[in-house]
């Protein structure tokens, strides 16, 4: 069984973020870089059902420059078999449309019989990398993925809908899914497969030979949301805080009148 | 008259007897040997491990530790008892020894015999004395264990063994005393020099000679017979102690304390990597097994076993035991259960009072080196979430690493990135950078050295932390991967001295990253502090209060610095009010060994506790040295319910309200 999963690098969410000068992407200095969150479920989805499926080859997928290869490493550390790198410094502009093609592109003779990919990106969000690059591949897409199981070909999922209602959805492999928060509890990577990992086939693309679309649509520009009346944090005593909250309630509001 | 008795007396010192004797003794030592040998096999089931080194350090510190029973006397009371029944006891075999040898050799081959005269006299009211003292203190650790039975005690058929076996060799021995006197020495002043015998010969006074020479003569064979029995006993009961507690202080860690053993995460050849089975730990670790003597002080100590968490150091111990003679190839993890192996704080409480030399902490983390590095697990997801939290940002709390100096704004210091020429790097912590609260701590440590003219740089951003917690917890990967990268990165700055404020960044410094070729002096801000304050550089305005002082784990028993952050209390102002339970006995304050990671879920929390051993003194504030207890006891103040008894506070926001 042939499976890919695809990952993006983006930056801790801790981070402090800055807008870079030209407004459409934040700047990428000082920034603390890991694995997409929800493509971490990806990957150990991607490593438990290669375990599950005997003589299972897993290729993990990262688009980005250099430094990526890093989180590359610790998809490789939780059990991917090798990894393809399309080396692309300026992969934070392309739009969903372009990363998904690059991914098909990459894809379309590979013949995998399971793709997985996160949800969602944290940084850009868009949500529809994984969609569309099923789509390109002619393939059955299932998002929002929190529970997964592979039988005799057949995919079973549970998606998650809004409300707390969740969904039975099936479908035949060869199929893409897209991995939610829930789905499982990523590994944590041992030490022999750290050291592994580093002796793993990496293997890096350029972005020409598989970008073959333009782009179609543009962030125009990203910003910090304006700054509304902030909220209040009273610290102190309980007795206090009790006078300090009336004060404030009698002089800017008219509830104690 | 003259001042000496026969040797042999009675029995006889012919072929009879002697040929019996020796053959009864050969045997016995033949069978005492041959049960050792069985134990060294097990023992060697284990690691290499280089504790036969330095003997000339070694040596004299087991001779202080057997023969002064310097580490069992500790404890008054049981340890006191046990110190001198061990001196009676061993006098005893000295003066058998004497015997022996004029008797079997100097007398025998050349005719020379010196036990007579004055230092006759001395051998035989020594002996005497030494006696009584064993049986006295014999009886007294007898009424402990079966009768008062302190709670933990756990006794078995061995106890009473050695009771058994012992009362009995001591009591025969002054019945062979007194039934000779009885027919020798009544009535002469010769007879005062034995004071217990003579107690044992005016008992036996109405026999008639005869029958006292048959008693004599029997019992000196049933004595013989009893020492035998011991001497065979030894290899296969707790009387084993004799010789692995002895041997266990040859052996012992001798520093620097604590210091854990870098693994070689490179080796190619290493399948396994931590503990999981028996051969993965050292030989000494599998005779640290052999020396422990359930004397359950380390039990009695441990912050996770008093706060009703599934760990007793001891018991650890006696599973491992039990694994290496019984059940090789069990798992270690499954004996000694995964609970307890993650409960621990790495406090030393155990190690430090342990009268037998054993190391308990070693042996826990490498039984967590195994479950993190080849398993992946940690006592909880949070722990987890830590530990990729310092991949990513340097920091356990997941703060973002480019703010990490932050705090530091407008103190008026610079990076070493801005100006390398300092007199001190401050190597800051996790703590002190990110956490509101033990920022204070950063804050005013940094006041303080600029009121004594020194000049202070940080690394701020470029600082990673330190990897103690990581290390403890079993992530050897990570904390070498930290490690190198801040040995690097000081090293790059040619950095001349190095003050931290945490004791757990100062003893992973100061002894951890010395595996990396890190020669760099670092002292605690204690100690340097006090040494700003002799030598006239810092000066305080001393204002009286009161307090309570918490030894941290890492600053007292892993680095034994008790005086200096007291020193600088007292000259502060400090009315010190010492814990119950006070430097090298302190309560840890459940932070330690990397569980300032990790829920406590299990048992009560040890942090309470230790408040609540800091509100019975009275004093309203509860000063510590460590970020991580201030973490722990602001913490514990609240779960405790007394915020308005008791306030927690670090030293240096003391000393800088004092400037």
């Amino acid at each position: 069984m042939k499976i890919l999963v695809c990952i993006k690098q983006v930056p801790d969410m801790e981070s402090k973020f800055k807008i870079a000068d030209d407004a459409t992407w934040y700047d990428s200095k000082d920034l603390a870089w890991r694995m997409n969150e929800y493509d971490e479920y990806a990957v150990e989805q991607a490593v438990q059902l290669r375990t599950q499926v005997e003589d299972s080859d897993l290729t993990v997928l990262c688009i980005g420059p250099q430094r990526v290869q890093e989180t590359m490493k610790k998809a490789l550390a939780m059990g991917c078999d090798r990894g393809v790198h399309i080396d692309d410094d300026n992969s934070f502009q392309k739009d969903p449309f372009e990363i998904a093609s690059m991914i098909a592109e990459f894809a379309k003779d590979k013949s995998f019989d399971m793709i997985f990919t996160g949800m969602q990106s944290q940084d850009r969000g868009s949500a529809q990398v994984g969609l569309m690059a099923g789509e390109m591949l002619s393939l059955p897409s299932i998002s929002t993925v929190v529970d997964f199981t592979f039988e005799d070909g057949k995919v079973t999922a549970k998606r998650e809908l809004e409300g707390g209602i969740k969904a039975k959805v099936s479908c035949s492999a060869p199929a893409l899914v897209t991995c939610q928060l829930g789905l499982n509890t990523p590994r944590y990577p041992t030490l022999p497969n750290i050291m592994k990992a580093k002796r793993k086939e990496l293997l890096t693309l350029s972005v020409a030979d598989l970008l073959k679309v333009d782009s179609t649509q543009e962030t125009t520009k990203i910003y910090f949301p304006e700054k509304r009346s902030g909220g209040l944090v009273l610290e102190g005593a309980a007795g206090d805080l009790a006078d300090k909250l009336i004060q404030i309630l009698k002089e800017n509001t008219g509830v104690l009148a | 008259m003259e001042l000496t008795r026969e040797i042999y007396w009675n029995v006889g010192h012919g072929l009879t007897t002697l040929v019996p004797m020796y053959l009864l003794t050969l045997v016995a030592v033949a069978l005492l040997l041959h049960g050792f040998r069985a134990r060294v096999k097990v023992y060697r089931q284990g690691k290499t491990a280089p504790r036969t080194d330095q003997l000339a350090v070694r040596i004299p510190a087991m001779l202080k530790s057997v023969l002064l029973q310097s580490k069992v006397a500790r404890v008054k009371g049981p340890g006191l008892a046990h110190a001198l029944f061990f001196g009676g006891f061993f006098l005893l075999f000295l003066g058998t020894c004497l015997i022996v040898v004029q008797a079997d050799f100097t007398d025998l081959l050349f005719g020379v015999k010196f036990l007579k005269g004055n230092f006759y006299l001395l051998f035989s009211v020594v002996l005497d004395i030494a006696g009584l003292v064993a049986i006295v203190m014999l009886g007294g650790l007898l009424v402990r264990r079966y009768l008062v039975r302190p709670a933990g005690l756990e006794s078995g058929a061995d106890d009473l063994i050695m009771h058994g076996l012992l009362f009995a060799i001591l009591i025969s021995g002054f019945v062979i005393e007194g039934a000779r006197m009885a027919v020798t020495e009544l009535g002469t002043s010769l007879a005062l020099w034995s004071p217990v015998g003579l107690v044992f010969a005016k008992g036996l006074a109405g026999y008639s000679e005869e029958t006292l020479r048959a008693v004599h003569s029997y019992t000196w064979w049933c004595h013989l017979l009893l020492v035998m029995a011991f001497i065979v006993a030894i290899p296969f009961t707790k009387f084993k102690h004799i010789f692995t507690t002895s041997l266990n202080y040859l052996f012992a860690d001798i520093g620097p304390t604590g210091k854990l053993v870098s693994l070689d995460l490179e080796d190619e050849e290493a399948e396994s990597f931590g503990a999981s089975t028996i051969t993965d730990l050292t030989w000494k670790d599998i005779f640290d097994t052999d020396a422990c003597t359930q004397c359950k002080r380390c039990q009695d100590r441990c912050p996770a076993h008093n706060t009703e968490k599934p760990l007793s150091p001891m018991k650890l111990i006696n599973q491992l035991g039990d694994v290496a003679f019984n059940n090789p190839e069990a798992g270690l993890v499954e004996a000694c259960d995964k609970d307890a192996i993650w409960s621990c704080t790495t406090c030393r409480a155990c190690q430090d009072i342990c009268p037998a030399a054993i190391e308990h902490v070693n042996k826990i983390v490498d039984m967590r080196r195994n479950l993190v590095l080849m398993e992946g697990e940690f006592p909880g997801e949070e722990v987890m979430v830590a530990m990729e939290n310092t991949e990513v940002n340097g920091n356990p709390l997941g703060i973002g690493y480019a703010s990490r100096g932050d705090w530091a704004e407008n103190l008026g210091i610079k990076t070493l990135a801005e100006d390398p020429q300092v007199d001190i790097l401050y190597f800051v912590g996790c703590y002190a950078s990110f956490d509101k609260r033990n920022i204070k701590i950063a804050t005013a440590f940094i006041k303080l050295c600029q009121a004594a003219g020194i000049k202070v740089g940080i690394l701020g951003k470029e600082e990673k932390c330190c990897g103690e917690p990581m290390r403890k917890m079993g992530n050897e990967y990570l904390y070498q991967t930290l490690a190198a990268e801040n040995v690097e990165l000081i090293k790059g700055y040619g950095v001349k001295q190095i003050v931290t404020s945490c004791p757990h960044c100062f003893n992973t410094l100061n002894k951890d990253y010395r595996d990396f070729d890190f020669d760099i002096p670092v002292t605690n801000y204690s100690v340097y502090l006090q040494q700003l304050l002799q030598s006239g550089q810092l000066k305080l305005n001393s204002a009286e209060f009161a307090c309570t002082y918490h030894d941290s784990c890492y600053l007292g028993r892993h680095n034994d610095l008790y005086d200096a952050p007291r020193q600088l209390l007292e000259a502060a102002g400090g009315q010190i009010v010492e814990m119950n339970k006070s430097r090298s006995e302190a309560f840890c304050c459940s932070a330690g060994g990397g569980r300032i990671m990790a829920e406590e879920s299990l048992g009560s929390r040890i942090n309470v506790k230790r408040v609540e051993m800091a509100v019975a003194t009275g004093a309203p504030t509860l000063v510590s040295n460590c970020p991580f207890c201030l973490t722990m006891f602001e913490d514990g103040v609240k779960g405790a319910d007394v915020e308005d008894r008791l306030s927690a506070r670090d030293i240096s926001e003391i000393l800088v309200e004092r400037l």
